[in-house]
Parts: structure tokens; sequence; C-alpha cells
């Protein structure tokens, strides 16, 4: 087992697209604080307009808290793309380079290849959420420095420096759940379209209308509180001016839940399914 | 007859320039005038529905004749109107004064009065002034500004020496903020019943004066 995973590992930062991805990755990051740093005035006027008339404001609000807070926000939608095209793209090139039959034809057990490939997928979305969250510190505080950050979440939020990193610290450690969950699906999506184009498009499809489904309510309580695409925005709950530590909890703890009967399911299908 | 209107004419005129400023106003805008400067570390507090913001602390400088000054090493919002200790504001165009007789706040009689400014280049309307001649200093002020709606101040002195306040309480009214739709964070609750009724609402910050250092002319 310990040789197909590091045999994954090796065909995972072996292959071109990886590179792009990660480089598209630092790109958006680059992008947002460029910015940031020219819009991010206006951000913070449109936010401040109505406190405008009644208050003075000291001190500035574009800093390093809000530009690590504007990277997080990636988590929405650029991050689980790229990290769907990534890892789905393992298993899909395999089937178009038809590199999986030559594996087949190895000593290899079905389930224990395809569950080395969600172990590396783990393993690297971890990592790539780990280093975004790394970069985003270090240039973030390192270019505009520490203050307090501002969200607005139906109530208009201020949380001191380090409340701040604190919060933004535990929203990177969320939302990698959230991440590994996506990262997952598009695995198992590619276990059952094998072709890279369907595939993609797919997961694309699927990441979408988990937006969409998470901003809809249908009034549900069993659909607010068990539903999958609600689960991947508990990151954002660090943001609330109390934290809701059990509502935190019920929705990791389902979300990997989830994530693991994905992977089942994945396994049981490609462990079932002919290799062609 | 005549002579009787002329008496009445006289006797009107006398009453109405004799209440023109309130006697007890100009010995507290005496008093304030002596203040030639201070600086004073600024505790706030903001008690405002939509608005989470921890206490905050700066520091505030005063000179006679120019605005004050804030310093902080975050960010701090401070209020446009309550921390004008001078009453400079008020003062800055010509006035008159109408006694309102006596009100009481906390058990304490004040005298209460209106400012009506002369001039209209003046940015309020009325003002209603409860003084404590005892003491010589202002109690609570009520502005009804022309741009920016009224406001309450209302103050707190360590003692009754004390010429600048402890505390100030100041309530005003505020427009609920108006954020483009999911712009920045998580997916936000659209309540169109909620959004109808938001309208402006009443918002309090709590000040907290320590450390004063006052210089008197």
């Amino acid at each position: 087992m310990k040789a197909l995973i590091r045999a994954e590992i090796f065909k995972l930062f072996r292959q071109g697209k990886t590179y792009y991805a990660l480089g598209a990755l630092f790109m958006i990051e680059a992008v947002v604080m460029i910015s940031a740093y020219f819009e991010g005035n206006n951000i913070i006027e449109i936010l401040l307009d109505n406190l405008r008339k009644s208050f003075y404001f000291e001190g500035t609000l574009v800093n390093g808290s809000l530009l690590v807070y504007l990277l997080l926000n990636t988590l929405w939608f650029h991050l689980p793309l790229i990290l769907m095209i990534v890892v789905s793209g393992t298993l899909t090139s395999e089937y178009k380079d038809r590199t999986l039959q030559t594996v087949m034809l190895q000593p290899v057990v079905k389930w224990k290849y395809i569950l080395s490939k969600y172990i590396v997928a783990i393993l690297f979305t971890l990592v790539v959420v780990f280093f975004l969250a790394l970069s985003s510190f270090a240039l973030s505080y390192g270019i505009f420095g520490k203050g307090d950050l501002i969200v607005y979440l139906n109530t208009l939020n201020f949380f001191e420096s380090s409340e701040a990193i604190y919060r933004l610290r535990w929203s990177f450690a969320s939302g990698a759940l959230s991440m590994v969950f996506f990262s997952v699906s598009s695995l198992t999506i590619a276990v059952i379209f094998k072709e890279a184009t369907k595939t993609w498009i797919i997961v694309a499809f699927f990441l979408v209308l988990s937006n969409i489904l998470l901003k809809i309510d249908f009034g549900s309580n069993w659909y607010n509180h068990f539903f999958y695409a609600k689960m991947n925005d508990t990151w954002q709950y660090f943001f609330y001016n109390t934290i809701p530590w059990n509502l935190v909890l019920h929705n990791s703890l389902l979300l990997s839940i989830y994530t693991l009967v994905t992977m089942g399911l994945g396994l049981y299908i490609f462990h079932k399914k002919d290799i062609g | 007859m005549r002579r009787l209107l002329w008496i009445l004419a006289f006797t009107f005129s006398q009453t109405l320039s004799a209440q023109v400023v309130d006697a007890d106003l100009l010995k507290i805008k005496q008093r304030m005038d002596s203040i030639k400067q201070f600086s004073a570390d600024l505790t706030l507090n903001v008690d405002i529905s939509f608005i989470n913001m921890p206490t905050k602390k700066a520091k505030m400088s005063y000179t006679k004749g120019k605005p004050v000054k804030f310093s902080s090493s975050d960010f701090v919002m401070i209020p446009k109107r309550g921390l004008d200790f001078s009453l400079a504001g008020i003062f800055e165009y010509p006035f008159i004064t109408i006694d309102r007789g006596e009100e009481k706040r906390n058990g304490k009689t004040y005298k209460a009065i209106n400012v009506i400014p002369t001039d209209k280049k003046a940015d309020f309307s009325i003002a209603t002034l409860l003084l404590d001649t005892q003491n010589r200093r202002i109690a609570e002020s009520e502005i009804n500004t022309k741009k920016d709606g009224s406001y309450i101040l209302e103050m707190v002195y360590e003692n009754a020496k004390k010429i600048l306040p402890s505390k100030v309480a100041v309530s005003f009214e505020i427009d609920r903020i108006k954020i483009p739709l999911n712009f920045m964070g998580k997916d936000t609750d659209i309540d169109r019943k909620q959004m109808r009724a938001a309208g402006t609402k009443t918002g309090k910050i709590y000040l907290q004066m320590n450390n004063y250092t006052i210089s008197m002319n």
C-alpha cells in the first residue's frame, strides 16, 4: 500500500497540469492582492458608507487581515475547481494513456490501487490549502501589515488583529475539510465517467450546483442541517461574532462522513467495474 | 390708550432682550473657554444592532480653536458629535436661548434651555441643554442637526469639581447599511420584510475618558 501511495505521489508531481494548476492558484493570489491594493479602499468605502454620516474613521481596514480573508474566499469556487481538475486528472489521464491497464496487469489489488489515489488526493488537497494559507498570511501581513478585520455577515463584524488571525487560521482548517470533500468527489466522478473532458464538465457542474444549493433555502430543517451542500460554508462560521462551535463540529463531522461515503462509493464502483 | 400701548411694547421688548442668552449658559461657556488644551485616553464601546465591534482605545487631544484630534494604533470609529466638550459647535454662530424650566435626571434637577441659532449657517436647528448650574457644566444635550439627524449626549462627571466628563453616552440616528448582495463573505440572508423595515436605527456609543491632562488659561 505504501509503495502504491509513493507511486501516486510521484505521478502527481510528474504531471504538468499539477504545476499549471498551482501556478494558476498563485496567479489568483497575486491578482487578489494587486486588486486589493488599488480597490481595497473602495470596498471599505462601500461597506462603511452609511456610517460615514455619524462617524469619523481612524486607522485603515485595508490590511493583511482583510487580504487573507479575501484570499480565503477563493475557497468558494477557484480553489475547489482547480483541485478537482488536478485530482480527477490523476485517474482520467491513466484511462486515456491506458497506463491503468498496465498497472492492473501487475499484482495490484484494485481497491488498494484506487484507495491510494484517494489518499494522495486528500494529502495533496491538504498540502495545497496549507500552502495557500501560509502564502496568504506571509504575503498579506508582509505587504499590508496587521490590523482589524471587517466582515459583513448580515451584521458588520469587526475583529481585532490577534482575533482575526485566530479565526482566519481556523477558517482555513475548516475550509480544508470542504476542499477534501470536493477533491474526493471529483475522483469518484472520474471513476464513473473515465473520460477527461466529460469528467471536468461534470466536476465543474457539481461545484456550481453545490454552490447554488448552498444558497437555496427550502425552509426545511433537515435540508439546512444535513444536506451535503449546506456543510460547505462552515469555514465562514468563524466570522460570526460568536463562533457557533456546536454547528461547526456538527457540520465538520457530517462532511467527513459524506467524504468517506463518496470515497466508499468510488472504491466500490472501481472495484466492480471493468478496466477499459 | 396710545401711551399704554407704548408702555406695553417697551416692557415686552425688555423681556425679550433679557431672554436672548441664558446667563447660566454664558457662565458655563466662560468656564469651558478657560480650557486651553486637554488630552485624554479614550475607551469606546459601540452599541448598534447591526455592528459588532470590540472595545476600542484611542487618544484624544484638544487645543482651543481647533477640532479635536484622535489617534489610535488600530481602527476606531469616532462619533462626529459628542466629543465637542467645548461646545464650540453650538456657540459658533449667534443664537438665542429659551428657558424651559427644570428637568430631572437620576434624581437631580437641572435647568433646561433651548438654544436656537439665529444664523442660517449654523448646522443645527435647535439644541436642548440641561445645565448643572451649581457645578457650571452641561449634564445632557440634545442637538437636532440640519443634515445628520438628532444626537443626545449624556455626560457623567467623576465629581462635582470636574469640568470635563469622565463618561459620555452618545445616542444618534443611523441608517442601516445597504450592502450589494453577496458582497464579501457568506451568502447573505435576504429578508425582504426586514430590509423594508430596516430604515433608520438608533445607535449608541459609550465613551470613557481617563488620564485627563488639562491646561487652563
